[in-house]
């Protein structure tokens, strides 16, 4: 009885939550930066989410919940908490002032491989918000940072991200890979 | 606008971060600035490359599989046998970051523990009150269905008026004229009421019954704290006992889907009414009530004292 119950749940949670293994998976490998880590990290997401799912209130930003559970998970294996930025990494991005033209007709590839040259700390918010097209605020939640540094992070690691495109960062001497 | 601006602008304008009217700024400068248009397009199609490259990459069919499998044991397992425990155990051990954690959870347990012992200990006094209140004495504290009625009633027709209200709520100055110990109740219970919104205070009356009534809302549910005399017509037996009703729990009263609360103190009868479950109505009814019931307490007290100072006096002359 008890046990058909659960089950029931679970089908529940599958269907609400599954949906999102594509989205959560494509973020925790920008996390990770290896398949079989960011495998493992959205499965851990997964069985803490459903372990907590009585909690959830069905109606309310799955996505997000999800995401910041993610975001835990991988916080709490890293015994380091929040992004936080190396200043090495700040510094880097305060003297880039020049914001040149983005370049126009990129390969996927080029693109690919600027994003990831990015550091971490710019790139997750930036594939949070262009990939996933997720708002600031729903950022701000999942990674549990302030909006202000979300939306500053954001900017530089676009600019980062331009820069490198136009092979700026480069040339200027700047090593921005980590 | 100036070209800096909008390209300050520009990607939260792509990611609909803007406000409409920001919005409308934006392409009007597109279409008046040449290269802003072409640093529009680019910075679009950058956009959409980057969904584009990101969107390839999917789980394997075989992680999706393992992550439902694991799943589904999941929820069988923990239905109680040891493996459960088994698993818990390894995987504490796994995650050693967790340990300093566990250790501040130990001692947070242990002052738990010392806290607990010390509340069921004092709890333990409280039983041995309620015990020296006999059964006869615990009828004589039986509230009068007409009290009741009224209480409810007074909710019911009261209340609802203040669901919305938004003036400061502050119990005038006139609940002097009904009962001394009322004037400012609305500050006392506020130490009690925590989450709710104070919507009025004031003394209104149902029947020949008058209250001292607080009006509060939590998530759009009414709840009313009503304070009235503990007269003879409150009491099932028609006459009030000698004893106040201290060492009881709140009595609880169901009315027409309303769950009501009640506690007494020597003189004074305290009501928690609302439309919550009767559960949830007592628990709130012990937090809203006890700062009040302290307060009417020692006001009784001390009016008794004043009372005794003016009889010795009187005495004197």
């Amino acid at each position: 009885m008890e046990q058909n119950d659960k089950l029931r749940r679970l089908e529940t949670f599958e269907a609400e939550a599954l949906g999102f293994s594509g989205q959560l998976f494509r973020v925790a490998l920008r996390v990770c930066r290896d398949r079989e880590k960011a495998e493992d990290l959205v499965q851990e997401t997964y069985l803490q989410a459903w372990r907590s799912f009585h909690r959830f209130e069905l109606g309310t930003n799955l996505r997000a919940w999800l995401y910041r559970i993610l975001f835990n998970v991988y916080y709490s294996g890293l015994r380091r908490h929040r992004l936080e930025l190396a200043p090495i990494e700040e510094a880097i991005a305060e003297t880039i002032a020049y914001d040149p033209p983005t370049p126009q007709h990129l390969t996927d590839e080029e693109v690919l491989a600027a994003l990831e040259r990015l550091p971490r700390d710019f790139q997750i918010p930036v594939a949070l918000a262009d990939v996933e097209e997720m708002s600031y605020r729903e950022i701000a939640d999942a990674l549990q940072i302030p909006l202000g540094t979300v939306m500053s992070r954001l900017h530089r690691g676009r600019k980062l991200l331009r820069m490198e495109l136009a092979g700026y960062a480069r040339d200027a001497g700047y090593r921005v890979a980590n | 606008m100036d070209c800096r601006d909008f390209k300050e602008l520009l990607d939260s304008y792509l990611c609909g971060e803007l406000a409409v009217e920001t919005n409308h700024t934006m392409l009007g400068h597109a279409e008046r600035c040449c290269p802003c248009r072409s640093e529009l397009a680019a910075r679009r199609q950058l956009r959409e490359s980057l969904r584009r490259v990101c969107s390839r990459e999917k789980m394997s069919d075989q992680a999706m599989e393992s992550l439902r499998a694991r799943l589904r044991s999941d929820a069988t397992e923990r239905m109680g046998n040891k493996t459960g425990w088994r698993n818990w155990f390894v995987r504490f051990f796994e995650m050693r970051s967790l340990i300093p954690a566990a250790i501040v959870a130990g001692l947070l347990f242990l002052i738990g523990g010392a806290w607990g012992l010390y509340v069921l200990r004092r709890g333990d006094i409280n039983d041995r009150r309620t015990a020296a209140l006999s059964p006869e004495h615990i009828k004589a504290l039986e509230l009068s269905a007409s009290l009741i009625d009224e209480t409810a009633s007074d909710h019911r027709t009261c209340a609802p008026y203040f669901i919305n209200a938004t003036k400061p709520a502050e119990m005038p100055n006139s609940v002097r004229e009904y009962d001394p110990a009322c004037v400012r109740l609305d500050k006392v219970a506020a130490e009690g009421a925590m989450g709710l919104t104070l919507r009025a205070a004031h003394v209104c009356g149902h029947g020949e019954r008058k209250f001292a009534h607080l009006v509060y809302t939590r998530d759009g549910q009414l709840i009313s704290l009503l304070v009235t005399v503990r007269d003879s017509r409150a009491l099932k037996a028609g006459e009030v006992p000698p004893f106040d009703g201290l060492a009881l729990d709140a009595q609880r009263f169901t009315y027409d889907h309303l769950a009501l609360g009640a506690y007494q103190t020597a003189r004074h009868i305290v009501f928690v009414v609302s439309e919550l479950p009767e559960n949830e109505n007592t628990a709130l009814a012990e937090r809203l009530a006890k700062p009040v019931i302290n307060h009417l307490r020692s006001a009784e007290l001390s009016s008794i004292g004043l009372n005794r100072i003016k009889i010795l006096r009187e005495r004197e002359k």
